[in-house]
């Protein structure tokens, strides 16, 4: 029984290896929908240390952008960019995604503003640095703070924590002043984890402008607009849609996707041939 | 189905960050090599955190830290745009506590297997 399975999988295989070859010979059929695009990576494996394709560069070099130019992006770029989240994966495909451009900037600077307020109010309450040392708030801030923090291990985490005192003294904005502001808002009854899917497309978003030389953020801090429920009806996120997170979109000032960083290396527990290694 | 009961582990105090020790409430530290900074400028220009300036004569730009650096978001952007790579370096996580980081290894570029 296994045997034959086997075997009709090999022809199967052959003849898909036989048609693969045919299609890669066919020229690219012009049609309205791109429906055949030329197959542009070999189907053979690399050599070992082989120099980067396209999409490698693009991940490579790509880094959060958090000062633009005053130019706007023309509308046809982002159109493209929000294509390319919209062919990214999700569970069951059921794409539980929609999406708000904002390129206004009078409503980018409400959302800043108010944001911007939300962290001010944050920081009072929870920042006992600000009150002088022995003072009775001052322990009583702390006291609430660390019980705040031990049970929101995430939202007090000393990155965003610093990040919002710069928010709300003014070092810092929440939407970097980019010229374009997606709002990428997540369909609450998606298989599974619908806010995994929130980021595949954005993944795709920013590897796509940055292959295409724009900058990009991902702005986590958007989600403080949720609790401004006017401002959401303005924009448009309306149940089943939350707002999920933001990426900012402009043209990067200076050039600092024109070198790779370095980056931590992670424990990879590799399994093979009845042995398990440590790698990094 | 029926989600996994899950204890909430409890953090000790002495565990979560102090916000008055900087060590504890920031998270990175930037490394200036100023015999190789040639005072280009850029590394302050794209800094988001704009916690960076120049200083020193004209023909003799350094970059420095302002004298208030909190706040450095760790996103090495100086360093991407040092085109002397390695000018400019930022040592970025050491988190300490409840959020020591785990199973890491040491900081690398880009390798190609
Ligand atoms: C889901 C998500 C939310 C983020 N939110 C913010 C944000 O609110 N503000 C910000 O400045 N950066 C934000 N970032 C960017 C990260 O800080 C950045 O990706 C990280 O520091 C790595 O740097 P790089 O993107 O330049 O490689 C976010 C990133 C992700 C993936
Ligand atoms: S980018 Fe490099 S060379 Fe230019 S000012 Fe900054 S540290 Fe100096
Ligand atoms: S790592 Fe980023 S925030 Fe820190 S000094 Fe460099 S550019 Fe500025």
């Amino acid at each position: 029984m296994t045997d034959t399975l086997d075997h009709d999988i090999r022809n199967d295989i052959e003849a898909l290896e036989a048609l693969e070859c045919e299609l890669e010979a066919t020229e690219q059929v012009e049609t309205a929908h791109d429906r055949t695009l030329r197959r542009r990576t070999a189907v053979h494996d690399i050599e070992p240390g082989a120099d980067w394709n396209d999409v490698e560069h693009a991940i490579l070099t790509r880094r959060s952008i958090r000062k633009y130019k005053g130019r706007q992006v023309p509308a046809h770029m982002v159109r493209r960019i929000i294509e390319m989240g919209r062919f990214s994966p999700s569970q069951g495909n059921c794409q539980p995604w929609s999406f708000i451009v904002v390129r206004d900037k009078a409503m980018i600077a409400q959302m800043e503003a108010y944001c911007a307020a939300v962290c001010q109010g944050m920081t009072a309450g929870v920042d006992y640095t600000n009150y002088p040392e022995g003072s009775e708030q001052r322990a009583a801030i702390q006291a609430n703070t660390q019980a705040l923090n031990r049970d929101n291990l995430n939202s007090f985490h000393p990155v965003p924590m610093t990040a919002i005192k710069s928010i709300a003294n003014g070092r810092f904005a929440v939407f970097h002043k980019a010229p374009t502001v997606i709002l990428l808002l997540v369909d609450k009854r998606g298989v599974g984890v619908p806010d995994i899917d929130i980021g595949c497309v954005g993944t795709n978003i920013v590897l796509a402008a940055q292959s295409l030389g724009l900058g990009t953020c991902w702005v986590g801090f958007s989600k403080l607009l949720s609790s401004n429920a006017a401002l959401c009806e303005q924009l448009g996120i309306a149940p089943p849609f939350e707002l999920s997170e933001a990426i900012c979109v402009g043209y990067p000032i200076g050039n600092p996707t024109q070198q790779t960083i370095s980056r931590q290396t992670h424990e990879i527990i590799w399994w093979e041939g009845g042995e398990k290694q440590i790698l990094y | 189905m029926t989600a996994p009961r899950v204890e909430k582990a409890v953090v000790p105090p002495d565990h979560l960050p102090i916000w008055d020790d900087p060590h504890q409430a920031l998270y990175s530290q930037v490394t200036i090599e100023l015999d190789k900074c040639d005072g280009c400028r850029l590394c302050a220009v794209v800094c988001p955190a704009n916690i960076l300036e120049m200083y020193g004569p004209k023909d003799n730009l350094k970059v420095r830290l302002k004298a208030d650096v909190s706040g450095c978001m760790s996103c090495n952007n100086c360093l991407a745009v040092c085109v002397a790579q390695g000018v400019f370096a930022t040592e970025p996580y050491d988190f300490v506590g409840v959020y020591e980081q785990k199973r890491i290894g040491p900081f690398e570029f880009p390798r190609r297997f």
